[in-house]
């Protein structure tokens, strides 16, 4: 056991530091135009598509050298890439499933951000149970008609391509009759209408298709064989933001902490309450604690060893404290923590979506981790049958299939 | 960067594991409960032979020079088998003999600790329970053969078997640290009857007790900055042996879910048992990454040490409270009784939650560090 980082991940880190006091945008890059344009300089500067092949534009680093630039963009307040969805996941399952044409058409334009992707997965009735899933792909021959509606597409406005699941044979048991499809979002079939969420912003869509255009050269995989590629969990993002998620709750508690110290109740600071110490103890311990559990993992993954299911611990653990983090935050900061339009007196956080914002939508954002990417009662359903190997529960859809 | 034990870290918890395994089962824990002493001298000789009690020991004095790693490897253990006995404690004091002693005064103690010969323990906590070193009101008053020991030390872990005790004491120079002979003049010990029978705590009365000057640990008035490194030692180890009770009982309670019929099924495939399992292998897995990344911390000296001492002892005081707590509930009535061995775990890692500052006082540390 030895924690200390290697000399050359210090010189990498060192190396990124300087790259970013350099060239991170003096004003937030706000328009699309500006996002991809700092997204294509962190790409040519080796720090976007870090963990892909090299013959697919990547660069194959280290997941730790990974982790250390989302660290270090952190730190820096540095504006995210863009593409994420399509970077981290849809990319390496073409790279592992897509054929030698999809893989030349999709995956530098992919990297490059010139074009950007969008995830087809969840619907009005298919969220944890996905694979209950009805929009419908007909095949038509030389393409399939696509008919239904997604939710919860984050990037819908701006995408250009879609990773979607549509159910291709509806005599088959749920889990056996669906496809997977790179659907072009640029087409009269398909309809994006922006969801306003309860932080009052829209970063998530619903995407209406109607009798939209799926190209059969853009099936992935073979037909009815898009359940078993939708679960295939891909190592090419694992262990990315570890750091930098920790280094940002870090940078949150700094400023929580002045802020005990510029609030005053019952005539002293906030900070010289004990109630309030006594909860500042707590969240930091936390913190810290989450902190060492992504060393753990990161060391884990620099050896090449792969988390399976254990990954929804990691999961299941940062998105329920950040709720308890935000959570106690406001309960400090009374009123202060509730403003949702920013004030002078009073300064802003950098909240968890990378959409900047108050006290007050970080903590609405905070209720979104332990839901999208698989909730967290779906993490303890994992956790519980196949890391402790519990029994499975008798579930009506199971007695049917 | 590697969180995983070298494979001579994991050689180590093997052995263990094994070893405990075969000597501390459950009932021979339950013997020791009944036992006027509360340890084994057999199983700590034994202990002595494997190279536990000199683990971090100089190997002048005939020990093997490890880590609080390899410490925290043990005390897990220990802790997953609920081993009665003086271990912490004497490895504790040893390490302050090491730190501050005289030759002569480690010569004295450190090779017969070694061995298995002799067993100490420090008198951290005064009357008023406060485990900051700056809050001990026991004074030391010089006297023509040396000083004077007056005050009251509570909950000291297993006094009535140790060969020697760790008395701070304020004098004029400020916090000093005394080697005192349990049977020395003035000196009353009161064992305490705790909720877990293998914790054997004592409250220890000094009365004018009489030391000589070659009884002073170190230099007058330097113990507060030593007592503070044993704290920060003691939580760690404190952690380890919580986590180690916290996984047994997560363990004994998914196994328990695994067998456990009700509604014509196994109940852990209700969601209402899966889930807690799951809560409870978060709260393990975090607990570890807080454990060992403060042991490492310690060794390597990092900035973070004392910090990370008090997020391990904070966080894991905290999990394994509701860890151990959770598996009775898993287990129901069964859980409850006497007779099944579940609360040999509950009350270890129970009785470690208050030692070397619990929670709360952990908490205000951490605030002291991160927000001055």
């Amino acid at each position: 056991m030895d924690l200390t980082y290697s000399p050359e991940d210090r010189a990498f880190r060192e190396k990124t530091r300087r790259w970013l006091d350099v060239n991170v945008p003096k004003d937030d890059a706000k328009t699309l135009g500006e996002r991809k344009a700092w997204h294509r300089r962190l790409y040519e500067a080796g720090y976007v598509g870090m963990l892909w092949p090299k013959a697919y534009g990547g660069w194959e680093a280290t997941p730790m050298q990974q982790a250390i630039v989302q660290d270090e963009m952190a730190r820096a307040g540095a504006p995210p890439a863009i593409n994420g969805l399509g970077i981290g996941f849809i990319g390496p399952t073409i790279i592992v499933h897509g054929t030698d044409w999809q893989k030349q058409r999709y995956l530098k334009t992919m990297l490059t951000a010139e074009e950007i992707w969008c995830q087809l997965y969840s619907e009005p009735n298919a969220g944890s149970d996905l694979a209950s899933l009805t929009t419908r792909a007909d095949d038509q021959g030389d393409h399939f008609r696509v008919n239904g509606q997604k939710i919860w597409t984050s990037s819908g406005p701006i995408a250009d391509w879609g990773l979607l699941l549509a159910r291709t044979d509806s005599k088959a048991p749920k889990h056996k009759g669906i496809s997977c499809f790179l659907l072009n979002m640029r087409q009269p079939g398909v309809e994006v209408r922006p969801l306003k969420q309860i932080t009052g912003s829209s970063l998530f869509s619903e995407v209406f298709m109607t009798d939209a255009r799926a190209e059969t050269r853009d099936l992935v995989g073979s037909l009815n064989q898009g359940w078993a590629i939708a679960q295939t969990t891909l190592g090419y993002e694992r262990g990315a933001n570890s750091l930098g998620r920790v280094t940002r709750y870090a940078i949150a508690f700094s400023q929580l902490v002045r802020a005990t110290k510029e609030l005053r109740r019952g005539g002293r600071p906030l900070l010289e309450d004990p109630v309030v110490r006594a909860k500042l103890g707590k969240i930091y311990a936390e913190l810290e604690v989450q902190r060492y559990a992504a060393l753990r993992v990161l060391s884990s993954l620099q050896k090449g060893e792969s988390p399976g299911p254990a990954s929804s611990i990691t999961k299941l653990s940062y998105t329920e404290f950040e709720k308890r983090y935000f959570e106690l935050a406001l309960e400090i900061l009374g009123p202060w923590g509730q403003l949702i339009a920013a004030r002078d007196e009073f300064e802003e956080v950098d909240t968890s979506s990378g959409e900047p914002g108050t006290w007050a939508t970080a903590f609405l954002w905070s209720r979104a981790g332990t839901i999208y990417s698989g909730s967290s009662e779906i993490q303890k359903n994992i956790i519980g049958e196949r890391v402790l190997g519990l029994p499975k529960e008798v579930r009506a859809d199971r007695l049917k299939a | 960067m590697d969180f995983a034990f070298s494979p001579d870290q994991q050689l180590l918890k093997n052995s263990a594991r094994a070893f405990l395994d075969e000597h501390m089962t459950p009932a021979a824990v339950r013997l020791l409960w009944d036992d006027p002493r509360g340890e084994s001298e057999a199983t700590w000789k034994e202990m002595a032979q494997l190279g536990w009690l000199g683990l971090s020991l100089p190997e002048a004095y005939g020990g093997s020079a490890l880590g609080m790693v390899e410490s925290a490897i043990l005390l897990e253990e220990m802790g997953r088998a609920a081993c009665p006995g003086p271990y912490f404690p004497t490895v504790l004091a040893a390490r302050a003999i090491e730190e501050a002693g005289s030759d002569a005064q480690k010569k004295r103690w450190l090779s017969p600790i070694a061995t298995g010969d002799a067993r100490a323990t420090i008198a951290f906590l005064d009357a008023d329970l406060d485990w900051r070193p700056d809050a001990i009101q026991t004074r030391a008053e010089t006297t023509a053969g040396g000083w004077a020991l007056s005050g009251r030390k509570q909950f000291v872990p297993w006094a009535h078997v140790a060969s020697v005790l760790l008395v701070p004491a304020k004098t004029p120079d400020g916090l000093t640290l005394f080697l005192v002979d349990p049977g020395a003049a003035g000196l009353t010990l009161e064992p305490a009857q705790m909720m877990d029978p293998a914790t054997r705590l004592a409250s220890v009365t000094l009365e004018g007790t009489p030391v000589t000057g070659a009884a002073v640990l170190g230099k007058p008035g330097q113990a507060g900055p030593l007592l503070k490194a044993l704290l920060s030692r003691g939580a760690v180890g404190a952690a380890a042996e919580m986590l180690g009770a916290a996984r047994r009982c997560l363990d004994m309670a998914v196994g328990y879910a695994k067998v456990r019929e009700q509604f014509g099924q196994p109940i852990g495939s209700f969601q209402a048992i899966r889930h807690k399992c799951a809560e409870m292998l978060l709260e393990v897995e975090n607990s570890h990454a807080a454990v060992y990344y403060a042991a490492w911390a310690l060794d390597a000296k990092a900035e973070d040490h004392d910090l990370a001492a008090s997020v391990a002892k904070a966080y894991v005081g905290d999990a394994a409270r509701r860890v151990c707590g959770e598996a009775i509930q898993v287990h129901g009535g069964i859980g409850f009784t006497w007779e099944y061995d579940l609360h040999l775990y509950v009350k270890r890692a129970k009785a470690l939650e208050a030692m070397y500052g619990d929670a709360d006082y952990h908490r205000e540390l951490i605030v002291r560090r991160v927000a001055a």
